[in-house]
């Protein structure tokens, strides 16, 4: 038992013959995953193979019909609570950032901490600078999303989940939607992201990335 | 090429290309085909306009108490000025017309109020006007309380009724038009098939229909003696009737949202209510002005229908003053002042839209 309990708590992301279809289709056949805290994972794999779909199983996005998944020690069931737990534990950046557009740069950063957290609304704005500082777009926290360029949308998006202190995050082709000379700006916050943060052992990620 | 460190000094725009002369060239005078239009339009304007100033002010008679007094031969505003009062407040008794006034004032101060962006408080005046406002507006109108004298809902009417209906069916329609919309979007299926079927069952009925319905069949319903009050009855007709517009006008606002703002919310470990409250919701609404104002305009319109179950609005009351005896042969001058009573609201309601759907854009399209 105790030795299971340790184990567990090394393992945050584990995938055991995890299968799904979308109608007739077997997207995933019988999927095996262990990821350990502090381990970097990137997903390999054509086109419609299936990356996008195996990284949305973990966050329930997308539900698998059969095999487990446990995130952290929680097994994901498709009770609301567990899976919103989940959730709260992972962050996730997306092909097409997702950016809330109605919101500013700062509210993007702001609104989860703030709601789902429950932190007031000055300790989550100083949390969210502190992030934007670290993907170096502080200077335009006060822009909209739809005045900013791909690059720079995706580096907030990258805060906004920061801003969750996620133990895992979550990257679905990043890049992939961006311009060449964007492409560089975004990879390197993320290097830089992920070795400041592992070398803190106190917030030791890992990190999944689907690139194409 | 010429290489000019020198920066070039400020010219005047060349002769001819600004200026009335330059935008009347421009705009209605740029080819024989655009002239022989503008000169046409010209006259068909000439046509209409002239002989409307002449009556409706040239040759109108403004002042007097009778139709004596209405003797040229253009509009007799003396008719809706001897009226006015009626067409304001109905048949409200006239000694009390105090209380109407004080509803009309905080009425037009609470809209003011969240129409003017500069002043303060804007949530708290919110919260009074949905929640303390009805009841004081009500005890006032109504009476029966602080030794006012009751006033009873069927002498309520004029301007003061279609308000009324048309204030009460907005607020009401919003919120119950975004839960249908909501439902009808759910994957649970019960609640998905109410929301299909409550939605579709009355946008199939025409309102005149449902006000006849809630007038003459609801009591058949009733225990007897149970009587509701005819206002209420078309209160409620009028709000659900509503509410399945709204809720499609909002479901189409809904389906306007990529799925991926859904998604972001959900990997951020929102809840439902959440998702819906603080990202669908305000992108959908922001996106579907357009769309809610004109369902307001057409229920501000609609509320002329309640004529039909006996109650007097501002076009009810106006036609019912047509056929007084001392003042036959008026009735262009009464349905002028009805048409453009209902005009200033109804622009009004178009422009503020357009307004906020100007400052409400943040440079986005996704
Ligand atoms: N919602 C869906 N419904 C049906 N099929 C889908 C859906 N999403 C993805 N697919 C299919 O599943 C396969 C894997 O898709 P995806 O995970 O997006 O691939 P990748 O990210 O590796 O390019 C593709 O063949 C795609 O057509
Ligand atoms: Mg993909």
């Amino acid at each position: 038992m105790t030795q299971a309990a340790t184990n567990a708590s090394d393992l945050m992301v584990e995938m055991h013959n995890v299968n799904k279809w979308f109608g007739d289709f077997h997207v995933l056949r019988d999927i095996y995953l262990e990821v350990k805290r502090g381990e970097r994972i990137v997903v390999c794999g054509p086109s419609g193979s299936g990356k996008s779909t195996l990284i949305r199983c973990i966050n329930h996005l997308e539900e698998h019909q059969k095999g487990d998944i446990t995130v952290g020690g929680v097994a994901l069931t498709q009770d609301v609570k567990r899976i919103e737990q989940i959730r709260r534990s992972v962050g996730m950046v997306f092909q097409h950032f997702n950016l809330f557009p109605h919101l500013s740069v700062l509210e993007n950063c702001c609104i989860a901490p703030m709601w789902v957290q429950k932190k007031p609304r000055k300790e989550a704005e100083a949390l969210a600078m502190e992030y934007l500082e670290r993907v170096r777009i502080a200077e335009q926290a006060t822009k909209y999303p739809g005045q900013l360029s791909g690059g720079q949308q995706q580096r907030v998006a990258i805060a906004r989940s920061l801003c969750m202190h996620p133990d895992v995050m979550l990257f679905d082709e990043p890049t992939s939607a961006l311009d060449p000379e964007m492409i560089k700006e975004v990879l390197d916050v993320m290097v830089e992201l992920i070795h400041s943060l592992g070398n803190k052992a106190a917030v030791d990620k890992f990190v999944i990335m689907g690139l194409a | 090429m010429i290489h000019n460190k020198e920066t070039i000094p400020e010219q005047p725009a060349p002769k001819g290309t600004i200026g009335p002369i330059a935008w009347l060239r421009s705009n209605l005078f740029n080819g024989p085909i655009n002239s022989l239009f503008t000169l046409l339009g010209l006259y068909v304007l000439y046509l209409l306009v002239v002989p409307t100033v002449q009556w409706a002010f040239i040759d109108a008679d403004w002042v007097g108490s009778s139709r004596e007094d209405c003797s040229r031969v253009g509009a007799c505003w003396v008719f809706i000025n001897a009226r006015f009062s009626q067409f304001i407040y109905g048949l409200y008794p006239s000694e009390e017309y105090w209380r109407a006034n004080i509803v009309f004032a905080m009425f037009f101060t609470l809209i003011a109020w969240m129409a003017i962006p500069r002043l303060p408080f804007k949530r708290w005046v919110a919260i009074f006007a949905l929640i303390a406002f009805p009841v004081v507006a009500f005890v006032l109108l109504y009476g029966g309380y602080f030794d006012l004298p009751r006033v009873s809902t069927n002498r309520w009417g004029g301007l003061m009724l279609t308000l009324l209906l048309a204030s009460v069916g907005m607020i009401g329609a919003l919120p119950i038009g975004i839960v249908l919309a909501l439902g009808r979007r759910s994957s649970m299926p019960i609640v998905k098939s109410f929301c299909i079927i409550f939605i579709e069952f009355w946008r199939g009925v025409p309102l005149i229909t449902i006000l006849f319905m809630a007038s003459v069949m609801l009591p058949l319903f009733l225990p007897s003696g149970m009587g509701v009050d005819r206002l209420v009855r078309a209160l409620i007709g009028l709000t659900l009737f509503q509410s399945a517009y709204m809720a499609e006008v909002i479901r189409g606002g809904l389906q306007a949202i990529p799925k991926g703002q859904e998604e972001a919310a959900a990997a951020l470990g929102m809840t439902y209510w959440k998702r819906m409250g603080l990202i669908i919701m305000p992108q959908a609404l922001k996106m579907m002005i357009p769309g809610i104002v004109n369902t307001f305009i057409s229920l501000f319109k609609d509320t002329t229908l309640v004529m039909i179950i006996g109650l007097f609005d501002l076009l009810g009351i106006v036609q019912a003053a047509l056929s007084d005896s001392r003042w036959l042969g008026f009735s262009l001058e009464g349905y002028v002042f009805a048409a453009f009573m209902f005009w200033i609201f109804c622009f009004s309601m178009s422009r503020y839209s357009q307004y906020l759907e100007r400052k409400l854009n943040t440079g986005h399209k996704q």
